[in-house]
C-alpha cells in the first residue's frame, strides 16, 4: 500500500514538473509568435512604404521627364514603327496600307 | 541540588482563570474576524475584485484595420495607398520641465518654428494637444530619442498618392482619421476601409502579451481597388490638358478617355489640379472634378445626336437638302446664325459645316416631345448610373415646356446642360453599334450592359459624318497620324449675368478613333481659351488628337489609315544624339 502511495505521488509530482515546463513553453512559444507577427506586421508596413517609393519613382511624369530630357528619347510614332504580323494570330483584319515593310 | 527550571516556583504562578479564556476568545474572534472578511472578499465582492485585478494585468488591444490601396488598371502602378505615421502629443503641464533647447530640437525636427510649439503648449489646463499629426515614422523615432518631458506619440495611418496632381480628381482624397472625403475615396469608402479586430490580453510586467483572455477578433482589412484609369493614359491627358491650358490661356480644361467595348473609363483629368499630398493645397476652384460636376450648354457637340434622331426615325434621309441661304435665317421671331455662308447643302454636310441653320430645319421635322425622349435616352437630364460623389445630371426641362424656339436651339446644343462625361458616354453610341455601353470606374470583370440608341446602319451614317467632320475639311487639327478618327468640334458661348457672353467661350471636341474599329472615344473641354483662338477645332482639337493618338499607340492599336513613310527606327532624320 505504502509503495502503491508513493508510486502515485512521484508521478503526480513528475506530471506537476510536466506541467509546469509545458505552461512556461507555452509562454514562450506564445511570445514568439506575437513577436512574428509583429514582425509580419512591420514587413507589411515596410512593403507598404516600399511600393510607395517605387510608386513615386516610376512616376509617369518623372519618366517622361528623363526620358526627354535626360535620355534625349522621342515618343514613337507611325511612321517609325514596323507593325510586325505572325500569322496564325488573330489581329483586326485588314493590313494597314502602309504599315508593311 | 538539582532544581529543574520548570519546577522553580517562581515561574509557576497561580493564574487567574480568566485570563486565558480572554486570550482564547480574542484569537476566536479574530479568526472569525478573518473568515468574515474572507467571505467578503472571496464571496460578496469578488467580481470587483476580479475586476480591479484584470485591470492591471489584462489589456485590450485593437488591431488597426488597414484602408485598401487604390491600384490602376494593369495592378502595377500604386495611386493611393497608406503607411503609418504618428501624431506627435503633449500634456502641457508635463511639458513646461522641458529646457528650451529640448522645444528647440522638437521644432526643428517637425519642421516648425519654436513659437509655434510653445504657443501649443501655453494652455496647463488642457491634457492633450496635438502638436504635429501625420509625422513619419523616421521623425517621430528621432523624437522619442530626444526624450523630452510631456511629449508622446501615438500611431496613425497617413495616406499617400504617388501620383500626386495627375490622379487627384478621380481619387479624391481621406480626412486625417483616413476617411474617405472625395473622389473614390468616398465612392468606395466601405470597401476601401476595414473594420478594426481587437484582442483581450494579459501582459507581464514587462509589458510583453503573455496570452490571450479571449479569442482574438481579426481585423477586416480594407480591399483594395482596382481601378479602371490607366496611369499611362491618364497621364498624356493630363500633360495635354495642362499644355493646353497654359498655351491658350484658359481657365480650366477637362477631359475623359472611354475604352469603347467596355465602358471603361480609361483616363480623367481636370486642370487646374492640386496636390493631394498636402492638406493645405486642397481649397479653392482646383477642388472641382469639372469633367464630372459641372455641367455646360454643350452647342455643336450635341448635333450628331440630332441628326441620328431623325434618320433613325425616317424623318431625314441621307441625301435630304436644307437650304442654309446665306448664313441668317430667321427662325419664330429669333435669328439663328451660321458662322459662314453654306447654301444649299445635304445632311452628310451638316456636320462637316456645324450648320446651326440645317439643325433648326431638321428640327422642325421633329416633335419636341421626340427630341426629349430621345436625349433622355442617351442620358441627358438624368442622373448618370454612378455612385460617385458629385456627379452632375445636367438640366433638361420637360419637353411640355418647350417653346418652338427652344426645339431648334436644342437641336445644337443650347438650351439644356450636361457635364462632358455624360456627352462622352452618348458618344459611345455612335463608336459602338448605336448602343450605349454602361460606364465603370472600377477594372471591368465580366461584360458591360448596353441601351440601343440608334439602329446600327443610322450608327455608321453618323459615324462617317463624324468622320467627315474631323476630316480634312472639318477640324483637321484633330487628325492623328496613323489612325482614322471622327469627332465634332464644339464653341459654346458662356453665359455670364444671364446673357450669352461675347467673349468668354467653352471649345469643345469629342470624337473616337481608330473609326475602322473604334477602342476609345475621348472628350476635351477647354474652358475660356483667352489666347486669341477659341473655336473648339482650333483649341480643343489638337488635343484630341494628340491624347488619341498617343493613348492608341499605348494600348497598341494597328494604324488604320494609309501614313507616308517607313522609317526603321534610328535612322530618320531627328535621330537623337
Amino acid at each position: 500500500m505504502v509503495r502503491v502511495c508513493l508510486a502515485l505521488a512521484a508521478l503526480l509530482m513528475i506530471s506537476a514538473f510536466f506541467l509546469v515546463t509545458a505552461r512556461f513553453q507555452s509562454r514562450l512559444l506564445y511570445t514568439q509568435l506575437d513577436r512574428l507577427e509583429d514582425q509580419s506586421r512591420q514587413l507589411d508596413t515596410d512593403w507598404r512604404r516600399l511600393q510607395l517609393e517605387r510608386a513615386e519613382l516610376a512616376r509617369q511624369a518623372r519618366i517622361d521627364n528623363i526620358a526627354r530630357n535626360e535620355l534625349n528619347m522621342l515618343s514613337g510614332s507611325p511612321e517609325r514603327t514596323i507593325y510586325i504580323r505572325v500569322p496564325g494570330l488573330a489581329l483586326d483584319e485588314g493590313v494597314p496600307p502602309g504599315g508593311q515593310p | 541540588m538539582n532544581v529543574r527550571f520548570h519546577d522553580n516556583p517562581v515561574l509557576s504562578p497561580q493564574m487567574p482563570m480568566w485570563r486565558s479564556r480572554l486570550v482564547l476568545i480574542l484569537l476566536m474572534l479574530a479568526f472569525v474576524a478573518l473568515a468574515a472578511k474572507a467571505l467578503h472578499v472571496q464571496g460578496l465582492s469578488t467580481e470587483f475584485l476580479q475586476r480591479q485585478g484584470e485591470r492591471r494585468y489584462e489589456r485590450t488591444l485593437v488591431l488597426p484595420a488597414t484602408r485598401g490601396k487604390i491600384f490602376d488598371r494593369t495592378g502595377n502602378v500604386v495611386l493611393a495607398s497608406s503607411v503609418p505615421a504618428r501624431a506627435i502629443w503633449a500634456i502641457p503641464e508635463d511639458a513646461r520641465n522641458a529646457t528650451p533647447e529640448q522645444l528647440e530640437a522638437l521644432a526643428t525636427a517637425l519642421g516648425m518654428s519654436v513659437k509655434d510649439v510653445e504657443r501649443r503648449l501655453v494652455d496647463l489646463d488642457k491634457s492633450f494637444v496635438y502638436i504635429k499629426r501625420q509625422v513619419d515614422l523616421d521623425t517621430a523615432d528621432t523624437i522619442r530619442s530626444l526624450r523630452i518631458p510631456g511629449i508622446h506619440q501615438q500611431p496613425e495611418m497617413r495616406r499617400f498618392y504617388p501620383e500626386a496632381e495627375m490622379t487627384a480628381h478621380i481619387l479624391g482624397f481621406t480626412n486625417i482619421e483616413d476617411e474617405g472625403l472625395e473622389g473614390v475615396e468616398l465612392a468606395f469608402d466601405a470597401a476601401l476601409s476595414g473594420t478594426p479586430g481587437s484582442r483581450r490580453v494579459i501582459r507581464d510586467r514587462l509589458g510583453r502579451v503573455v496570452e490571450d483572455v479571449q479569442a482574438v477578433i481579426p481585423p477586416t482589412h480594407g480591399q483594395d481597388l482596382h481601378l479602371s484609369i490607366d496611369a499611362g493614359i491618364q497621364f498624356e491627358l493630363y500633360t495635354a490638358l495642362e499644355q493646353a491650358m497654359a498655351e491658350h490661356n484658359a481657365t480650366a480644361a477637362a477631359g475623359v478617355v472611354l475604352d469603347v467595348q467596355t465602358g471603361e473609363i480609361l483616363a480623367l483629368a481636370n486642370t487646374p489640379s492640386y496636390d493631394p499630398n498636402n492638406r493645405d493645397a486642397r481649397r479653392g476652384p482646383a477642388l472641382r472634378n469639372r469633367a464630372v460636376t459641372d455641367t455646360f450648354e454643350p452647342g455643336s457637340i450635341m448635333k450628331p445626336f440630332t441628326v441620328g434622331l431623325g434618320l433613325d426615325m425616317g424623318r431625314i434621309g441621307i441625301t435630304t437638302t436644307f437650304d442654309t441661304g446665306n448664313g441668317t435665317y430667321r427662325y419664330q421671331g429669333a435669328t439663328i446664325s451660321d458662322v459662314s455662308r453654306n447654301g444649299v447643302i445635304a445632311v452628310s454636310d451638316v456636320l462637316r459645316r456645324s450648320s446651326n441653320i440645317a439643325m433648326a430645319q431638321i428640327s422642325e421635322r421633329l416633335t419636341s416631345e421626340e427630341m426629349w425622349n430621345h436625349f433622355n435616352e442617351l442620358g441627358f437630364g438624368r442622373p448618370p448610373q454612378a455612385n460617385y460623389p458629385g456627379v452632375a445630371s445636367g438640366r433638361l426641362r420637360p419637353w411640355e415646356r418647350w417653346r418652338p424656339i427652344e426645339r431648334a436651339t436644342m437641336a445644337y446644343g443650347y438650351g439644356l446642360s450636361a457635364s462632358l462625361l455624360q456627352i462622352a458616354h452618348a458618344y459611345t453610341a455612335f463608336a459602338r453599334d448605336g448602343d450605349m455601353v454602361s460606364l465603370t470606374l472600377l477594372k471591368r470583370e465580366g461584360h458591360p450592359t448596353s441601351v440601343q440608341a440608334y439602329s446600327p446602319a443610322v450608327a455608321r451614317e453618323v459615324r462617317n459624318m463624324l468622320e467627315a467632320a474631323a476630316g480634312p475639311d472639318g477640324a483637321k487639327l484633330a487628325s492623328v497620324q496613323g489612325y482614322r478618327v471622327a469627332g465634332k468640334s464644339g464653341t459654346a458661348r458662356k453665359i455670364v449675368d444671364g446673357k450669352y457672353s461675347k467673349s468668354l467661350y467653352r471649345s469643345s471636341f469629342v470624337g473616337f478613333a481608330p473609326v475602322s474599329d473604334p477602342r476609345i472615344v475621348v472628350a476635351i473641354m477647354i474652358d475660356e481659351p483667352k489666347g486669341g483662338a477659341y473655336y473648339g477645332g482650333r483649341v480643343a482639337a489638337p488635343v484630341f488628337s494628340e491624347v488619341v493618338g498617343k493613348s492608341l499607340r499605348r494600348l497598341g492599336v494597328q494604324p488604320d489609315a494609309p501614313f507616308e513613310s517607313l522609317v526603321a527606327i534610328g535612322t530618320g532624320g531627328e535621330d537623337a544624339q
